[in-house]
């Protein structure tokens, strides 16, 4: 279906020059839930070469694009990410400390739950190692793609830090920069051992060559150059968490965990964002002004769950996010079926008082924030790429179907009928 | 306006330094904004807590009715009257930005203000069983509910700890987990039993090698003196922990109830010079005077039972008056509950949520009620070396203390706040656990007045002066599903109420 | 200074006790009398005549021959437990594990007057107990209805053998009683309850004398009582509506603890007494967040007749007060669970012609004791059962 409202005289591809049918398409919606400036009406996407070019209401088209025209029929919204999953994995951890551990290493692109959460409206997933202690770092995966190669975005997304109220967790996070200091000590001593090395080198060759001037000796041209002693797993990643290189995401249960967490990271300053289970009873909420204060990002399933040795119900998620915490939902777990029930249960929650447009960027912009990719993930805007999904009505409505997902500016689900 | 803010106010803790407008109804305007961001907030430095109006019993059994207690930083400063507080009496004018202080008050008027209570030993009360710097849980339900039975600090088995909650505050403060940890463990547990005679001869032969180590030791000690060069003589053989005891680093802990074994620890801590103390102890009142000459101090259960041994014609088996007894021969006393944990299987009244009950066992076997309070104050605090910061209500100590809607041996009494280093870390009516019991009356800082048994609260409706009649509250027709259900209510910002599960 | 002996021999040694009723005028400063217009008289004077109470009210001059006491402290009828164990001295012959229903099982022959536990516990004020089987099987037998004398033997302690049935309808039996394995769920204990009655009263209309179901027959006559162990809120409406609805028996819910008080409205509408214990909180089967005072909410309810007991030797028997104590602390009423240890017991059990409450025509069982009764800073001074001196805490020791 070609749409009929061509205005030619308004050229609206500035940037992208003449269209080229093959890579541009135009998109015609009813509505789409941009996340980043809020919902638009009768919007028009602009997908080139995979990105979004152009977003607007009734953008005018310029003649020869090729457009889909679903209005009113459609919404759009970004597409899911899930920045905390184990979907495809299915190794097995320790308890240590190992933090230059990849989860990439462990990627398996025949696994079919890939196809099945894609269809589900997700397009993007962080998968993390497995294991508690400091499993290790995440990877950044389009759930598509013959071998790893074509499914990787970003590795090294985040560090992975299970925090509990024990004292080995709070040692193995303190030893950890402990360790970094130790490195930049020992790096230190190093670069000064070869800095006087040099010094003195340089003084004894000025001598030589003064003196010696006319005989070639063995005397070496050059000083060898300074290489900085190898540094271990456990200071490459907590320096690189220092230097703000890495971010870490901090796995705690509880409030108590949480305390125990601060006071084993005392003044160290790094990126870090929250983790934490909705379990039955779990008692965040006496925390939610301090998380909420520091704004800080919490990764949670949307999930009820119950004030302790009540059967009152909370809305931990929207408490959270109502004191100031930047909310970020994922599945409840990491099976195909909760992907397929991700927008529902989240809808439950919206039900039950959680802001709605604050349970849509859970699941897309501030998810990708979360894996350090809120430049070009998550939201409907220009240059972000071309991911989206298209339903048959409001995305968080129990009834309402997915009627199309587009990765990278390509349907993944079945033909679409243009 | 919400029933919250109302209570709030009831509550009378008023937060003098923190609340930021004036008038909670008119909040900042934008003219405000340029003016806060231009001028840096002051630091805060110090925190005050004030506790007005209470009948407080402090440090010696004094009571100063209608007292101000004022702690600053944790640390009480004043007891007495007349006290000036910060913020209210002095600075009341100063604009909140310009403080580099905090100042709290609790409006305890009607209600008394005892020491937080020590528990000797506990179980589970910070969700932790030692190490609790790094696995305390400032959350936990037992830690309220133990605020709620008045305990402030508890000896676990390894190490003294406070139970100190977290509360959030405005600004916030960060939460101190090595500030709870009050002390390491100050006993060596021994064992000396007429089950075991080889267990008694090897004790006496360690503490014959520590005793003589000690001699040499003492003697090493004053000729190094004079000679510098002098070698510290080795202590090959010697067991460190009975040194220890010798030196009076800490003290030994025996579990003995029969006569024969406490006579042996008597005898045995005469003869090696140091002061035992004795859990259990439950025939010590037939030689409570040779335990007293030892110097022994006693960690009892005054209804714990123990049959007499009918074989032997002298007087044995355990006694109410036991604790009496004991104390009049000048042992101090400790007295701890029958379970040393929380128990809330429905059965009442025995564990450490009911540490006075177990006191008020003793009062009836005719202990004193001061030396009841002592023993479940004062006592264990010293007994474990931390008497010096808890324990008692006085200028220098940690201001950890209870307010009581009574005398805290009453059977109905029940603890309204507690306090922990000058924070209030516990209040009855925000509590889901005991708020519907006798809940406080809205405007009012005491619950309404308890009946003892020899009062039948229908008889009384007629004398009612046209005030408040104290005999529906005690009827309980008040407090049953919906009185209750409001108080509790309002810690959940107002949730509805519960779902009761299907009755 | 607690042996028995040292008690007996102060006994020997006071000539005014070896009569063993003098006629005996007890002056204090407090009496309360538990009866119908709740009198509390301060001071109080009540006199023991013949065993039985002759005057109780304001002092007033003694007629010659009596001996008159004057004690400070508060006087208050002697505590009746309607649900013990402790009649064999422990916790022996409690249960016969043999059949799922033992309708012609009874405590009397277990019984140990005088035994050691009982003089501790009329040390505790505790002078009327009903002495019952356990709860192993679905019917368990007849408690004994007894004195907690110390001294004295069977006749003069016991009130009536046969005092009332006991039926376990909750958890307890649940899979434990009868040889192949009947009993296993709610469904089939209660068919065996209910064929057992079908079978009693069976005999009864065909004028067929079964020695094995006479006294169950005069259960579901309504001439004895009958005592049911039953506990949470499902198990209390089905004995309630059994026992009550179906059969009309002049029944009694022990226990119903846990969420049980959430059924306290329907028991209270079908007037069900309920006798309450050894649990009285309730935090986790509710589930509101709270620490239920379960007593609270029965009396709260309206359930007629509120008791309290001890399930002896789970809670000592001499800690009985402390059930009411802790009942008060939890919300109810104190003055209402002090009837609730005394004249209300006696009453759900008919027995409040003899007991529970102190009346001229009662028997003499009145307890000193040095301040408020629920108080357990107060000791028990005296004790006297059926007007004899049981216990005297200043003559031979404290004991309690």
């Amino acid at each position: 279906m070609i749409s009929k409202s061509l205005l030619p005289f308004l050229c609206l591809l500035a940037v992208a020059g003449p269209a080229q049918a093959a890579d541009i398409l135009a998109i015609k919606v009813g509505r789409a839930e941009t996340i980043s400036h809020g919902t638009i009406e009768h919007a028009v996407i602009l997908v080139e070469d995979g990105r979004i070019v152009m977003v607007g209401e009734d953008l005018p088209i310029e003649r020869g694009i090729e457009v889909l025209d679903r209005d009113p029929e459609w919404t759009v919204m970004p597409g899911l990410v899930n920045c905390y999953s184990r979907v495809g994995l299915d190794s097995k951890g320790g308890n240590d400390s190992r933090p230059m551990q990849m989860a990439s290493g462990e990627l398996y692109p025949a696994s079919e739950d890939f196809a099945k959460v894609l269809e589900a409206g997700v397009t993007t997933l962080g998968l993390y190692p497995p294991g508690n202690g400091i499993p290790g770092q995440s990877v950044v995966v389009r759930p598509s793609g013959e071998t790893a190669g074509e499914m990787i975005l970003a590795d090294g997304a985040y560090l992975k830090v299970l925090a509990r109220s024990s004292a080995s967790s709070k040692k193995m996070i303190r030893k950890g920069f402990e360790k970094a200091d130790d490195y930049t000590e020992k790096e230190q001593k190093a670069r000064e051992k070869w800095e006087k090395a040099k010094e003195k080198w340089e003084k004894d060759k000025k001598k030589k060559d003064d003196k010696e001037e006319e005989e070639d000796g063995d005397q070496k041209k050059t000083f060898d150059p300074y290489v900085a002693p190898e540094p271990d797993d456990q200071a490459t990643a907590f320096q690189a968490l220092r230097d703000g290189e890495l971010r870490a995401l901090i796995s705690i249960s509880d409030s108590a965990s949480y305390l125990h967490f601060l006071d084993a990271i005392d003044d160290e300053e790094f990126t870090w964002d929250l983790r934490v289970p909705v379990t039955r009873e779990l008692n965040l909420f006496h925390l939610a002004g301090k998380i909420g204060e520091a704004g800080r990002r919490v990764v949670m399933e949307p999930t009820m769950s119950l004030h302790p040795a009540t059967m009152r119900q909370r809305n931990l998620p929207a408490e959270l996010a109502t004191a100031g915490a930047k909310l970020v939902l994922i599945p409840r777990s990491d099976s195909v079926e909760s992907h397929e029930a991700w927008l529902r249960h989240t809808g439950e929650l919206v039900a039950l008082g959680l802001p709605r447009e604050v349970a849509l960027r859970a699941m897309t912009l501030e998810a990708a924030e979360v894996l350090g990719m809120g430049e070009t993930l998550g939201s409907v805007d220009e240059g972000k790429a071309a991911n989206l999904v298209f339903f048959d009505g409001d995305p968080l409505e129990p009834g309402t179907n997915i009627e199309a997902v587009m990765l990278d500016g390509r349907f993944v689900t079945e033909e679409v009928d243009r | 306006m919400s029933t919250h803010e109302t209570l709030f106010a009831t509550l009378a803790v008023t937060l003098l330094g923190s609340v930021a407008p004036a008038d909670p109804a008119q909040p900042w305007t934008a003219d405000d904004e340029p003016e806060e961001s231009e001028k840096a907030p002051v630091e805060i430095e110090d925190y005050y807590f004030a506790v007005t109006g209470g009948d407080v019993h402090a440090a010696g059994g004094e009571v100063l009715r209608g007292a101000t207690l004022l702690a600053k930083n944790g640390k009480i400063t004043h007891i007495g009257y007349d006290v000036e507080i910060p913020g209210v009496d002095y600075f009341a004018d100063m604009p909140q930005e310009d403080r580099n202080f905090v100042t709290e008050t609790l409006d305890a008027t009607g209600l008394r203000v005892y020491p937080g209570l020590v528990a000797i030993s506990s179980s589970g009360l910070m969700g932790a069983s030692g190490d609790f710097a790094d696995t305390a849980d400032p959350f936990h339900q037992n830690l309220v509910l133990a605020l709620g039975g008045g305990i402030t600090s508890t000896g676990a088995s390894r190490g003294v700890v406070k139970l100190k909650r977290y509360v959030e505050h405005d600004p916030p403060r960060d939460y101190d987990f090595g500030g709870i940890v009050l002390g390491e463990s100050t006993y060596v547990s021994l064992s000396w039993s007429g089950r075991s005679p080889s267990g008694k001869a090897s004790l006496r032969e360690k503490l014959t090698a520590a005793a003589d180590y000690l001699r040499v030791y003492r003697q090493w000690e004053a000729d190094v003196k004079k000679d510098k060069e002098l070698e510290e003589p080795r202590k090959t053989g010697v067991d460190s922990s009975i040194l220890a005891i010798l030196k009076g680093e800490v003290r030994a802990r025996f579990g003995a109830d029969d006569r024969d074994d406490l006579l042996g620890i008597a005898r045995l801590a005469q003869e090696f010079g140091f002061r035992p103390v004795i859990k259990g102890c439950r025939e010590g009142w037939t030689v409570a005077d040779e335990l007293g000459r030892a110097g022994a101090s006693a960690i009892i259960t005054p209804r714990s039972r123990r049959d007499k041994n009918e074989d032997l014609v002298r007087e044995g088996g355990s006694s109410i008056e036991n604790a009496a007894l004991l104390h009049a021969a000048g042992i101090p006393i400790v007295i701890e509950p029958q379970s040393g944990g929380v128990n809330l299987s429905g059965i009442v009244g025995r564990d450490i949520l009911h540490l006075p009950v177990e006191a008020a066992f003793a009062v009836r076997g005719g202990l004193s009620e001061a030396a009841a309070l002592d023993a479940i104050t004062i006592e264990p605090a010293r007994m474990m070396g931390i008497g010096h910061r808890v324990g008692s209500l006085a200028v220098g100590k940690d201001c950890d203390l209870i307010v009581t809607d009574g005398d805290v041996l009453h059977y109905q009494t029940f603890v309204q706040y507690a306090v922990v280093d000058g924070e209030l870390v516990y209040d009855k009516e925000k509590e889901l656990f005991y708020a519907h019991i006798r809940p406080r009356a809205q405007g009012e800082v005491a619950p309404p007045e308890k009946l003892d048994a020899g009062e039948n609260p229908e008889e009384q409706e007629d004398e009612g002066d046209g005030g408040e009649d104290p005999g529906e509250e005690g009827e309980g027709e008040d407090s049953g599903d919906d009185g209750g259900d409001e108080e509790a209510d309002e810690e959940e910002e107002g949730d509805e109420a519960e779902g009761d599960g299907g009755a | 200074m607690v042996g028995l002996a040292a008690f007996t021999l102060c006994f020997a040694a006071l000539g005014s006790l070896a009569d063993p009723k003098p006629p005996t005028a007890v002056v204090c400063d407090k009496l309360l009398t538990m009866d119908a217009s709740d009198r509390i008289l301060s001071p109080g004077m009540v006199w023991m005549e013949g065993g039985r109470l002759s005057y109780v009210g304001a002092p007033r001059a003694v007629p010659a021959g009596f001996e008159r006491v004057e004690l400070k402290g508060w006087a208050a009828p002697g505590l009746v437990d309607l649900h013990t164990h402790i009649h064999s001295g422990g916790w022996g012959d409690t249960n016969d594990m043999c059949r799922t229903v033992n309708p012609e099982l009874r405590s009397a022959p277990a019984l140990r007057p005088a035994n050691r536990k009982l003089e501790v516990a009329c040390a505790g004020g505790v002078t009327t107990l009903l002495g019952i089987p356990g709860s192993g099987t679905n019917i368990s037998g007849f408690g004994v209805l007894y004195k907690a004398k110390t001294s004295g033997g069977f006749d003069s302690s016991v009130m009536a053998a046969v005092g009332g049935m006991k039926v376990a309808q909750d958890s307890n039996p649940q899979g434990r009683a009868g040889d192949f394995g009947f009993g296993n769920s709610r469904a089939s204990m209660s068919w065996a309850l209910i064929d057992v009655c079908e079978r009693a009263l069976g005999a009864r209309r065909d004028g067929r004398f079964d020695p094995a179901l006479e006294d169950l027959a005069r259960v579901l006559t309504r001439e004895l009582p009958v005592l049911i162990h039953t506990a949470g809120s499902d198990g209390v409406v089905n004995t309630a509506r059994m026992w009550k609805r179906r059969y009309d028996t002049r029944c009694t819910i022990s226990h119903g603890s846990f969420d049980g008080w959430k059924a306290a409205k329907a028991v209270a509408e079908w007037g069900v007494p309920v006798n309450h214990g050894p649990r009285t909180v309730d935090y986790y089967s509710s589930r509101n967040g709270r620490v239920n005072g379960t007593s609270a909410e029965y009396v709260a309810a309206g359930v007629p007749l509120f008791s309290l007991n001890t399930d002896s030797a789970v809670i000592p028997q001499e800690e009985f007060f402390l059930q009411g104590s802790m009942s008060a602390r939890y919300g109810a009423p104190s003055y209402q669970m002090l009837r609730a240890v005394t004249i209300h017991p006696a009453q759900v059990f008919g027995i409040d012609d003899r007991v529970g409450s102190l009346e001229e025509g009662k028997d003499a069982d009145v307890v000193v004791y040095s301040g408020d009764p629920l108080d357990p800073r107060s000791r028990v001074e005296r004790v006297w059962i059926d007007g004899e001196l049981q216990y005297a805490c200043e003559r031979g020791g404290q004991v309690f």
